[in-house]
């Protein structure tokens, strides 16, 4: 029999995770200028999100974030709740890993791991290095949704619609047809997403749930960082199981709880997901949930773990940094506009990528070099790929850290993120003495920043009149649609290098 | 007296033919219709902008000379940029509304309004105004759609001087009737952007590439391409940095509006608002030896 509560919350956790779905498909351009809804809602509740924030220099936001602080006090008062109900990669585990879930094996001491991991990162962002980022669920989630799942959908349903619209199968088509337009308008995007990095990403997210066959909630019970943030502010909670152990006479919670929450190993307030399936599985109804208990579990951490995880923590920065600085030797890391000078640019930004989600020209792409080995999966602009539309603000009406401030129009126009070059080897009125003026036509500054003058070359030993385009530099914003546009193949022989930008203005040229 | 054996003969002949005339896709046929017709144009200056649509269709013999009832119509304005109205980068979103009206009044069974955009398709649609003003009219017989991505194919381009093969957008020329709209813009590569440019925005593949023979890549589009009308939006025109503009001092008010069937006609009086001859731009000389209309404005019949 399916008690009420394990029923309530399946359908809390299918509809958060449903809701969190819908919020991702709203992000995107709708026919206004501003986003109707707050997208990046999964963020603004994410308390790693606020810790990087808080880390960071510069003026935090903590208004974006005032929901990270409700959950953490949610937390104190009902325990890890999160977890088991909300949380949306937890239930993409629960739903992709049940196949592949096995007899429990027990791993001795591991659901330690992720306190260790959560020292390692908050020290190493203290001082100055954050990688929350690249362990957040709440990222790795939005992050596969957005560079894996998402453009596989795509591709998957248009492929099929586009397979039955020109096969014209007699009955299936015109039936596919018909429903294409609702497929269209709500769930596909308007153009196929690509990104770089999805491989690597889905690798990723294949691994978390690969290892479900290990223990359920592998990822949930030993390494993931939030889940340690949420333990510890759980530790205490009012919200307590009784018992807290397996009884004497049955061990059939060890078995079942999904977070091995019950063994004699794990702290159990800590531990707990307060999912309340255990409610029902009992044989001997013995399990209450009440407000009264308090728990008496201790953390059982090492203090020699950790002074070797905080240590570890406080020298990964000095180590990164020891790097000669990527700004330094290339010129390629174009940053979207409105972000940050770059040192708290990777201190704020958290890798959730709602910013390439939102981005209307498929601008934006997760690094995985050009800002250095830490600037992974952090957004940068590849011109060749997509441009930075004129007139639109929306990755920093998504950024949930402020690392994309929200720039009202008339200052995004005037926002530099770099600058176009033209590569007169290969540009074809340099290099061909063919006219050719795909850039000027396209670029978007009223008095545009791609001019041409009229030359007299020789072509061969033909003098000729020519249309040859130069760059003004201070009218140039680096919006990358020349680059994007160039009709040359492959590499374009306009290119936007990361010169002038608006952000660090000493690196002019 | 015609023999058995010779009857055969013949019917096997007459059949062979027909396979062979039935098998070439009608859209390879040259649309060479068009230059049979009078060179004929109309010019209408004025500042209430449906009236003005209104007169200048109504100049030419009314949109039922154009559009048949229960014929299907693509209306092709310039939605190319994530321009406001008053920026002279887009059709004017009233133009489109009115000739879309017209053809709802000639009786047309369906009108589809649509462009391949340079910036992003749904910026453009919106900020141009025209996506409101075709939904303003509020009727299931007229619509404005992004292009489908599915119904692009490559075709054949007959007596193509710089393009033997390109692709194109299906529903433009499957259409029974296309009304060319668009807007006169100064160009840095063709000098003007005009009617045989606007019909750029109903091909696929590279377009940058065609920048480099743009004269005979534009007349080699539009043989293929037949327009039944063409209504050059002059109301504001847009003489620097164009084609997307961007600012209000490149901005010229004219309310001028010219329509001819021929699209080259129309062009070549539109380049006289900017100052030149038609036979200065090399497009609209390359339409006009393509066989696409008369040039010579003095030859051109004033409705």
């Amino acid at each position: 029999m399916i008690s009420v509560n394990r029923k309530l919350r399946l359908a809390v956790q299918l509809i958060s995770l449903l809701g969190f779905l819908w919020l991702f498909l709203q992000t995107e351009y709708r026919g206004t200028d501003e986003l109707a809804y707050p997208v990046s809602l999964l963020f603004r509740l994410d308390p790693l999100a606020l810790l990087a924030a808080f880390f960071a220099p510069g003026e935090s936001n903590l208004f974006l974030l005032w929901p990270a602080l409700l959950l953490l006090g949610l937390t104190v008062v009902l325990g890890r709740f999160f977890c088991s109900w909300f949380c949306p990669l937890g239930a993409l585990l629960d739903l992709l890993g049940g196949p592949f879930r096995r007899q429990q094996l027990n791993f001795i001491g591991w659901p330690k791991l992720k306190y260790y991991l959560l020292v390692v990162l908050t020290l190493a962002a203290l001082c100055g290095l954050q990688l929350f980022g690249l362990f957040d669920p709440l990222s790795i989630f939005l992050r596969s949704l957005t560079l894996v799942i998402n453009p596989v959908w795509n591709l998957l349903a248009n492929g099929l619609f586009d397979w039955l619209y020109q096969a014209e199968l007699p009955l299936v088509s015109p039936v596919a047809d018909r429903v294409y337009p609702f497929f269209r308008d709500f769930l596909l995007a308007f153009r196929q997403p690509v990104f770089l990095l999805g491989l690597f990403t889905a690798a990723v997210l294949l691994v978390l749930v690969l290892l479900e066959r290990l223990q359920p909630r592998f990822w949930c019970r030993n390494l993931c960082p939030l889940g340690a943030l949420l333990g510890v502010c759980s530790r205490h909670s009012l919200l307590q199981r009784v018992p807290q152990t397996d009884c004497a006479d049955c061990r059939f919670c060890s078995s079942r709880c999904r977070m091995g929450a019950s063994g004699t190993q794990a702290v159990h307030s800590a531990e707990c997901i307060r999912c309340l399936d255990c409610l029902e599985f009992c044989p001997h109804q013995r399990i209450e949930f009440n407000f009264g208990t308090r728990s008496t579990d201790k953390f059982d951490l090492s203090r020699r773990s950790l002074l070797t995880a905080s240590v570890g923590g406080v020298l990964l920065a000095p180590l990164a940094a020891a790097a000669p600085l990527s700004t330094k030797s290339r010129n390629d890391l174009i940053r979207p506009p409105g972000a940050v000078i770059e040192e708290e640019f990777l201190r704020r930004c958290i890798r959730c990528g709602e910013c390439m989600k939102v981005c209307i020209g498929g601008a934006l792409h997760p690094d995985l070099l050009r800002g250095g080995a830490f600037s992974l999966w952090s957004p940068v602009l590849v011109a060749r790929l997509g441009y930075c539309e004129y007139d639109c603000t929306l990755c920093g009406q998504v950024c949930p850290t402020g690392a994309i401030r929200l720039l009202q129009v008339k200052e995004k126009r005037k926002t530099k993120i770099g600058l176009a070059v033209i590569d007169k080897n290969r540009c074809l009125p340099f290099a061909q003495g063919e006219e050719c003026l795909v850039c000027e036509e396209h670029c978007p500054t009223g008095k545009k920043a791609i001019v041409f003058e009229r030359r007299k070359v020789l072509v061969g030993s033909d003098p000729q009149e020519l249309l040859q385009p130069r760059v003004l530099t201070e009218l140039c914003i680096g919006c990358g649609i020349c680059e994007t546009r160039c009709p040359v193949a492959g590499q374009s022989a306009i290119l936007i290098v990361s010169e002038g930008e608006t952000r660090t203005p000493q690196r002019l040229l | 007296m015609l023999g058995r054996r010779q009857f055969i003969r013949q019917c096997l002949h007459t059949a062979c033919a027909a396979g062979v005339a039935g098998s070439v896709p009608q859209l390879l046929l040259p649309p060479v219709a068009s230059a049979a017709q009078d060179a004929v144009l109309a010019v209408r200056v004025g500042e209430d902008i449906p009236q003005l649509v209104r007169q200048t269709v109504a100049a030419l013999g009314g949109m039922k000379n154009f559009v048949k009832p229960d014929e299907t119509v693509v209306v092709k304005p310039n939605i190319g940029w994530d321009r406001p109205v008053e920026m002279a980068a887009n059709t004017h979103p009233l133009v489109v509304q009115t000739v879309v009206l017209l053809c709802l009044e000639a009786g047309a069974k369906k009108v589809q309004v649509f462009d391949r955009t340079c910036n992003d398709p749904r910026r453009c649609y919106v900020s141009s105004g025209i996506q409101q003003a075709v939904k303003a009219i509020d009727s299931t017989k007229a619509e404005i759609v992004h292009m489908d991505r599915r119904a692009y194919r490559d075709l054949d381009v007959p007596g193509g001087k710089a393009l033997s093969r390109w692709s194109f957008y299906l529903p433009a020329l499957e259409a029974d009737r296309l009304i060319n709209l668009p807007i006169a813009k100064h160009h840095s590569i063709s000098t003007l952007t005009l009617g045989m440019k606007n019909l750029m925005g109903v091909i696929g593949g590279n377009r940058g590439m065609l920048h480099r023979k743009i004269a005979e890549s534009m007349a080699d589009i539009n043989a293929v391409i037949h327009s039944d009308l063409t209504l050059i939006d002059a109301t504001r025109i847009l003489v620097a940095n164009g084609p997307q503009g961007g600012r209000l001092e490149d901005v010229e008010v004219r309310n001028t509006l010219i329509a001819s069937p021929q699209i080259v006609t129309a062009d070549a009086y539109a380049a006289t608002l900017f100052g030149y001859q038609p036979q200065q731009i090399e497009t609209i000389l390359a339409g006009h030896h393509r066989g696409l209309g008369e040039i010579d404005l003095a030859k051109v019949k004033r409705l």
